[in-house]
């Protein structure tokens, strides 16, 4: 899926670098054989069971058909979707751009900016949800409410109405989840030797086409963790909802993790909330499958 | 820095290995290693209950009850501990919201804590999944015989007791004196005899305020964001004939005419300008910072401790240290009554919350279930109980707590508490009656329709019309045409 | 930095330029920074409950009366604190190590089933952990027995997916000519590893320290259920304590929450010479 192996000459070398890379990879696989692989597998077997502590009963298929069949999934599918339509790409082209920004200024801003732009990722998300609801507090004295009020604006009822609650949680995402993003980006851009630049400026390059021949391709492979990263992320999304609106109005931001959650847990339908979340690791992985054939091919120099 | 990664991942390397072959060893012998603390109640009623008297260890998962109440698991576990030498009692704290998703999560893994501290409206589900331990055998006759029954009615299910009750709390709403009688209302009537809902149209229109500087003082403001719009809906449809979700023949009764009348007249309320137009993202903080600061008459929902923490507030003001609440105001709770909807009965929402007892994979022996039985009552009744209930300002229902509670003060408004009396004895009998599949299939549609469309009813999405109609096809779909109330 | 001119071109001009973009940065951090404003200025208030939802952009006082309120709160205040750190330093060494060394062989040894264990490893990843849990808890809890101890808190995250992805798209990039000179040399791989990977992506490998330590020291759902102790809980569970039914103690626990944060920046700021050193190839001998 990453990378075909390619034939080399080259046989022998390859036998010994393998078994180093056997070992290499030994502590990740068994830490993932154990905690990942095994709770995955019991995930997949419980997909196709009612679920009961006590002993479990076989029921084939049918956790899957009541998905399938299940409108709300297909609506907690579809808010998923929106929502990742328009939060991975937004945040990956602004901290993009912020890591752009921030490279000529001097060190010590470097710094500071980037210590100011990973601080929401750095507070706990429970104090922080505390402090959103109080920026979407619906009454004219609300925050937003306030700063809108300045332009002549009405207050709104930010996440009490259809209209506007996933633009809430949109809006939370794009002022407070792209921390991450800008750091490994700045991580990328200083690892670019500068013998690069040097060579493009001596063709005459501008600033723009060093941009689109030297940077752009550097940061693919950053790129394309970021992005895939980004989207199961997104899939997944869980706590923002759960916190702020319970999946309301009229499940207008019911997400797919939070109803496999409510599953699993408020109606104990475990079978259920599994095979859904089979479902989503499927999507998910076509998307992502589709991503690394768009722009997978690692940049080799 | 190579070097020092060095040593630290050979360190590490090795201490993984060390655990995994300790978790090894320590599954051999059953989890009874020194250091390891008894691995769950799963393991510990299993093996420790071979002879009389042996050593038992019973666990339960407690949340904040009261402001003081998790200060005080030491000095439960001591004196537990004083009373029954041979037994353990092993208490985890946890925070109100996140103790469901910890019990939840042991249920479904099969190892839940002994006991813990849920709403009695939780037994239904986890009868369902089968791990709740049935102690109607377990408990003594002396033990029944100290609480009262009514209460004790919400811990069964079926024929089976499932935990002991806690307190039964009133969930009404309360009004601020000085508004109420500045609005003509004679609140001290409303307590004795109630009010119907075009009273109460009247009295919160006449509560509604313009103010000068171009702010609302609302009649009424009730918490109904997320999840807590279900308390709202719930408290008022239980004063319209609707006592509960299902009627005595179990046919689901939310499809009755009398439940669109509360609908329209809840949406009158707030096109009347009575409640606030953003009423649907009116969370529990906000409403009560509302109440303080004299932006609302009237607040919902309203429990008996609320008596207490505006007369804190009232305090604070008095010292003036700014302290109390910005921008608050001195304010007499007084607890009122919910009005009553095409005629029906008062009949008020009582929350019973209790020590409900779980078991294990194992089959519990009759020793550990009379091991956990004594837990519960030690947690339930006395001294224990009586402090707690007393400082949440509500009743004791147990004789040994109200003998307890003899010594202890309260500082209750003799008004607000004979109203809060009354509420009580109004209270929803408890439905053992209802079988399981039906509550269970009940909770998924009131989540998944009936909440999420009351939302946009309150945002104003829809019309009542449109809520009923979605709540009548998703109730005749879950329990056919015959299971639902047809009028 | 070569992205930009420096050297041709008038210095006001490189002054406009820099002002300008400062401005723009500025802004936006602005917007960002709000959030975390308000909660460091709550904190300074007065510990008093209630639904004390006051929205006044600056502080009506000032005292740390919320912060000893904090600690004072439980005698484990302290204890939370120390156990947060001790998991999330054990998780972030672990990861650094393993996590690229593997990124190191997926990335840049040719191995068989390559390709293959390394979508292994993503699938997983894509399956919301609402679902594994609930078997990860009976692995931890009914089968190793190992719940209320560091161990439980640490082995589930020693290695993680995200991280080995990380660290392989990084290690992609080092030019292939360096570790094949090394090679013709006679370096074997753990050499190649140690002498020529490992300065290279001192950068990556602070990147996914401090993304580790803070995605462990923000853990709050997994230290809850395996733990049941309040001398074993780490800082997040413990902060969720000061929420009660109706009411919240709103500064201490904004209070609590600047305090979780603290150590991160800490951290943030004694790695801060790896993000902005930037590796290059020529700073490689060998």
């Amino acid at each position: 899926m990453a990378q075909p192996p390619r034939i080399t000459t080259r046989k022998r070398k390859i036998k010994g670098d393998g078994a180093w890379a056997y070992a290499f990879i030994a502590v990740a696989l068994v830490v993932y054989a154990m905690f990942t692989a095994y709770p995955v597998v019991s995930a997949f077997i419980i997909s196709f069971q009612d679920y009961k502590p006590l002993g479990s009963t076989f029921i084939g298929l049918d956790n899957y058909k009541d998905t399938f069949g299940d409108s709300l999934f297909w609506k907690s599918v579809r808010n998923t979707v929106v929502y990742t339509v328009l939060t991975v790409p937004v945040a990956l082209i602004l901290s993009f751009a912020v890591s752009i920004l921030i490279l000529p200024l001097k060190k010590w801003l470097q710094t500071t900016f980037k210590a100011v732009y990973y601080l929401p990722v750095v507070a706990s998300g429970v104090a922080m949800s505390v402090v959103w609801l109080w920026i979407f507090d619906p009454l004219p004295s609300g925050i937003l409410n306030q700063f809108i009020g300045w332009f002549g604006m009405d207050n709104r009822n930010w996440l009490g109405t259809s209209a506007t609650s996933m633009f809430s949680l949109v809006l939370m995402a794009w002022l407070s989840s792209h921390g991450t993003s800008i750091i490994i980006y700045l991580a990328a851009l200083l690892g670019i030797d500068n013998s690069y630049y040097e060579a493009a400026d001596l063709d005459g390059a501008s600033f723009f086409q060093k941009l689109r021949y030297i940077v752009i391709p550097f940061l693919k492979p950053t790129t394309l963790f970021l992005f895939v990263t980004g989207i199961i992320g997104s899939f997944q999304v869980f706590q923002n909802a759960y916190l702020m609106t319970g999946g309301g109005p009229d499940n207008a931001t019911t997400m797919v993790g939070l109803l496999i959650f409510n599953n699993a847990f408020k109606y104990f339908e475990f079978g259920k909330a599994a095979a859904q979340s089979l479902i989503l690791a499927l999507i998910i992985a076509i998307v992502s499958f589709v991503q690394f054939k768009f722009a997978g091919k690692d940049v080799e120099y | 820095m190579k070097k020092k990664a060095h040593v630290l991942a050979s360190i590490l390397a090795l201490s993984v290995s060390m655990t995994a072959l300790a978790a090894c060893s320590s599954n051999n012998d059953n989890g009874n290693s020194g250091s390891a603390s008894p691995s769950g109640s799963a393991g510990s009623s299993g093996s420790a209950s071979a002879s009389t008297g042996a050593k038992d260890t019973i666990t339960a998962l407690l949340p904040p009850v009261s402001a003081n109440f998790q200060n005080n698991f030491e000095q439960m576990e001591k004196d537990f501990n004083a009373m029954y030498p041979n037994l353990t009692l092993k208490i985890e704290p946890a925070s109100w919201e996140d103790m469901t998703q910890k019990l939840d999560t042991q249920v479904n893994a099969g190892s839940p804590p002994d006991i813990a501290f849920i709403g009695s409206d939780g037994i239904s589900k986890y009868v369902q999944q089968g791990m709740l331990m049935d102690i109607s055998s377990a408990a003594t006759p002396d033990m029944i015989a100290d609480y009262d029954p009514a209460p004790l009615g919400y811990m069964k299910n079926g024929d089976g007791l499932y935990g002991f009750p806690a307190y039964v709390s009133v969930q009404s709403i309360g009004g601020n004196k000085k508004m109420l009688e500045d609005a003509g209302v004679d609140w001290k009537s409303v307590q004795k005899n109630g009010w119907t809902y075009d009273e109460f149209r009247q009295a919160i229109q006449k509560g509604t305020v313009k103010n000068g500087d171009g702010s609302t003082r609302y009649g009424f403001v009730f918490a109904t964001s997320g999840v807590t719009s279900k308390d709202y809906l719930n408290i008022l449809v239980k004063n319209a004939g609707m006592p509960n979700a299902f009627t005595t023949d179990h046919k689901f009764a939310y499809t009755s005419k009398n439940f669109l009348e509360v609908l329209k007249d809840i949406r009158q309320m707030i096109d009347d300008g009575s409640m606030p137009k953003e009423i649907s993202s009116i969370d529990a903080g906000k409403r009560w910072n509302m109440f303080l600061t004299g932006q609302t008459m009237i607040t919902g929902k309203g429990l008996a401790t609320f008596e207490n923490s505006a007369k804190q507030n009232n305090a604070k003001l008095k010292a003036n240290d700014g302290s109390a609440v910005a921008g608050s105001i001195p304010v007499d709770y007084v607890v009122l009554p919910v009005p009553t909807f095409a005629g029906q009965p008062a009949v008020s929402q009582a929350a019973v919350d209790g020590y409900v007892t779980f078991r294990g994979k194992k089959e519990p022996t009759e020793e550990h279930k009379a091991n956990v039985v004594k837990a519960a009552y030690f947690l339930d009744s006395g001294k224990n109980m009586a402090q707690t209930n007393n400082e949440l300002f509500l009743g004791q229902i147990t004789k040994s707590a109200r003998d307890a509670a003899a010594s202890m003060t309260t500082d209750r408004d003799p008004d607000n508490l004979a109203a809060e009396t009354l509420l009580e004895s109004k209270a929803a009998p408890a439905r053992p009656d209802i079988p399981t599949d039906l509550g269970a299939k009940e909770i998924k549609l009131e989540d998944e329709v009936i909440v999420p469309k009351f939302q946009a009813l309150l945002a104003g999405e829809i019309s009542p019309q449109d809520m009923y109609d979605a709540v009548k096809k998703a109730a005749i779909d879950t329990y056919g045409a015959d299971g639902v109330v047809q009028d | 930095m070569g992205l930009y001119k420096q050297h041709s071109g008038a210095k006001p001009i490189r002054y406009v330029r820099n002002t300008a973009i400062v401005a723009v940065l500025l802004a936006f951090a602005l917007a960002t920074l709000f959030p975390i404003y308000f909660m460091i200025m709550s904190s300074f208030g007065d510990p008093v409950e209630a639904g004390a939802a006051n929205y006044s952009l600056w502080p009506q006082k000032f005292t740390f009366a919320s912060y000893s309120f904090f600690f004072h709160y439980s005698e484990y205040s302290y204890r939370w604190l120390l156990n947060s750190l001790i998991v999330s330093a054990c998780v972030m060494v672990s990861n650094v190590v393993f996590a690229s060394l593997a990124g190191y062989a997926f990335s840049r040894i040719r191995f068989r089933g390559r390709g293959a264990l390394f979508a292994l490893l993503l699938s997983a990843m894509m399956i919301p952990y609402q679902v594994t849990q609930v078997p990860l808890y009976i692995l931890v809890v009914n089968i190793f027995h190992i719940q209320n101890t560091y161990g439980a808190l640490i082995m589930p995250t020693l290695v993680t997916v995200y991280n080995i992805f990380l660290a392989k798209q990084f290690m992609s990039s080092i030019p292939k000519e360096i570790l094949e000179c090394a090679k013709v040399e006679g370096c074997n791989q753990l050499q190649i590893f140690i002498r020529i990977v490992m300065p290279l992506s001192k950068t990556v490998m602070a990147v996914m320290a401090i993304l580790t330590f803070m995605e462990s020291w923000n853990t709050f759902f997994w230290p809850l259920l395996v733990t049941n102790t309040m001398d074993m809980q780490t800082i997040q569970v413990g902060l969720k304590n000061f929420r009660f039914a109706n009411t919240t103690y709103f500064a201490p626990m904004m209070a609590g929450a600047t305090v979780s944060a603290l150590p991160m920046f800490i951290l943030f700021f004694s790695l801060q010479k790896y993000f902005l050193e930037g590796v290059t190839v020529g700073a490689v001998k060998g």
